[in-house]
């Protein structure tokens, strides 16, 4: 049962003197290693200051609601255990996406880039003539399975420098969704998704930094997704990549 | 500038792991790169065309500060190198992401192994050089001639505007985000192939040429009277006499020295001549595109910004490309040796 200290960078931008974004220290009793950084949060929401507001719908990691920057990294929030992050705990709204409140962003232009890549399913061949499911082979399905993992949490985008520089770059998190689609070998329209990522703002923009990648709490490998979509585009078809690279 | 700004500060907060200062290192070695090559092939075409201002560039190059500035050149270059091998590994092997931690470990072993001989070796020069009671270009005049360089800039960039400025004019924003069906220019595929293929291309390319410029024989040999010119071997001359052409510094100008070393034959061919086209080629090309890619980066939201520092890396390398290859097509005689020791006895004051 330890105290821990937690530093919240906070704004505003209804209340003049908070428009700004400033730091607001939290002390919180009794605190359990194994209690997570979310229930922290509540406590302070609930027992402290009712105005600290943040987003968070399942709390268990599945629906990407609550990313921050957590200690320096992106995380959510409701994966971090408090013996994982010391007695001193430093958060903040992620990064590139503009403010609405503490820590809530507005999500809508990361989800624009999303939309971007066309992230939903493209057949129009008729249905296999017993009527049933389009069959795969087992390799086939493997080659994107890591990529169908993705709950949008934006963990991935925002730890990205390219996207902190410029918010039109597409960013990790859209690219990780084109990849599940492009290398669908059902999917019909993977041309038309590389065509569009091959625009200056698409991959090219990735400078292969690598912070996107540990800051996927899907453990999603998401350099290297981006790395072959670069390759895909670069071929001019996604057919043997992954094979090719093993 | 905001998006720099904030780019800058948010790296530095940010607990990124290893990648992340990697690619903080590779573009600030890149900068210092760029930043050396725009002086050093304006310089060297002075030789050609200027022999009274190549003597004087020699001499700021033989002064401390460009000899301090030499080691860092050359760790960046170091690094660079390595580096660039480095991301291209990964690029063409997503899959070996997981070694990318330790690689960047390795390349930084790597750039302090090879540093270690280089250091010592260029630090032995410099010191025998200092205590040698030299000739030392005073730092008011090093920096004075830079001051062209800062007017070549100057120009560049004023031009760089007014075509900002024009095609701003007739365009609108362009490079907007990524959307469906968008057909907009896939240029970048191209040059992020020509990034790679020529970064592999120039390491062996710029390795070679530390080691004869920089490590085996310093800048302070070029200038060394009756000194033999490495890769220069005697036996094939070339065309123009016999004090000019047989593999030594006769005069002890650094015109002959370059003279020399652009006029020697192997094989009927002027194979440094070859290797200095291939090499400025490679690396202006490379150069220029890396500062496009940096300055671009931070520019995105403002199109006339955007504009302009495309056109200053495009004036830029195609100013340095001509330049070079002006140089590089020429012959330099005797004449221009007989400048060079004039100027570097009214230099000197001897």
């Amino acid at each position: 049962m330890a105290t821990v200290t937690i530093k919240i960078k906070r704004q505003n931008p209804e209340i003049s003197g908070k428009d700004k974004p400033y730091w607001e220290e939290f002390t919180l009793k009794d605190v359990d290693p194994t209690d997570r950084l979310l229930e922290m949060l509540h406590r302070i929401k609930w027992e402290q200051d009712g105005t600290l507001t943040l987003r968070r719908s399942c709390a268990h990691g599945v629906c990407g609601s609550d990313a921050m920057r957590i200690n320096g990294v992106n995380a959510l929030a409701c994966k971090v255990l408090m013996q994982d992050v010391g007695e001193t705990i430093m958060v903040e709204p992620i990064l590139g996406l503009p403010i609405v409140k503490d820590l809530v962003v507005d999500m809508e232009p990361f989800f624009d880039h999303y939309k971007a890549v066309m992230p939903f399913f493209v057949n129009d061949d008729p249905v296999p003539e017993n009527g049933r499911e389009r069959l795969q082979s087992i390799e086939d399905r493997e080659s994107f399975d890591d990529t169908t993992k993705c709950i949008l949490c934006a963990c991935c985008t925002t730890s990205c420098p390219s996207f902190w520089a410029n918010g039109k770059y597409v960013g990790p998190a859209a690219i990780v969704q084109a990849h599940r689609f492009i290398f669908d070998t059902r999917d019909k329209a993977s041309q038309e998704r590389m065509d569009a990522l091959a625009e200056p703002n698409g991959v090219w923009r990735c400078r292969t930094i690598y912070n996107c990648t540990p800051a996927c709490p899907r453990d999603i490998q998401v350099t290297k997704a981006i790395g072959e979509v670069k390759l895909a585009i670069r071929r001019g078809s996604p057919t043997g990549i992954i094979k090719a690279i093993g | 500038m905001a998006s720099l700004v904030l780019t800058l500060k948010e790296t530095l907060r940010y607990r990124g792991a290893i990648g992340q200062w990697s690619w903080v290192l590779h573009r600030l070695t890149g900068l210092g790169v760029v930043l050396f090559l725009f002086l050093h092939v304006i310089d060297t075409a002075w030789a050609v065309f200027a022999p009274e201002s190549y003597v004087e560039a020699i001499a700021t190059y033989q002064s401390p500060l460009f000899t301090i500035g030499e080691f860092f050149l050359v760790a960046c270059v170091v690094y660079h190198a390595l580096n660039g091998l480095r991301i291209v590994m990964m690029d063409f092997r997503p899959d070996l992401w997981k070694h990318q931690q330790q690689a960047a470990y390795y390349v930084l072993g790597g750039t302090v192994l090879i540093l270690i001989p280089f250091f010592a070796k260029m630090g032995l020069d410099a010191a025998n050089h200092y205590t040698s009671d030299p000739f030392v270009l005073p730092i008011s005049e090093v920096i004075l001639a830079q001051l062209p360089f800062l007017g070549f800039f100057v120009i560049g960039a004023i031009a760089a505007v007014v075509i900002a400025f024009i095609q701003n004019s007739m365009a609108d924003g362009g490079a907007g985000a990524v959307q469906i069906g968008g057909t907009g220019s896939s240029i970048e595929k191209f040059w992020w192939s020509f990034m790679r293929v020529s970064g592999i291309l120039i390491v062996p390319l710029v390795f070679g040429h530390l080691a004869m410029m920089h490590v085996l024989q310093g800048v302070f040999d070029l200038t060394a009277s009756n000194y033999t010119i490495i890769g220069t071997s005697t036996g094939s001359l070339a065309a123009v006499g016999d004090v000019l052409g047989n593999g030594i510094n006769d005069s002890g100008t650094s015109v002959e020295f370059v003279a020399e070393r652009w006029g020697f034959l192997w094989g009927g061919v002027a194979i440094w001549k070859v290797y200095d086209i291939a090499l400025l080629a490679l690396v202006v090309t490379h150069g220029f595109n890396g500062l496009r890619y940096i300055l671009t980066d931070y520019t995105m939201d403002n199109p006339l910004l955007r504009r302009t520092v495309t056109n200053l890396c495009l004036i830029g390398g195609l100013a340095l490309l001509l330049v070079g290859a002006a140089a590089l097509f020429s012959s330099i005689d005797q004449d221009a040796i007989d400048l060079a020791i004039e100027a570097t006895r009214a230099m000197t004051g001897e």
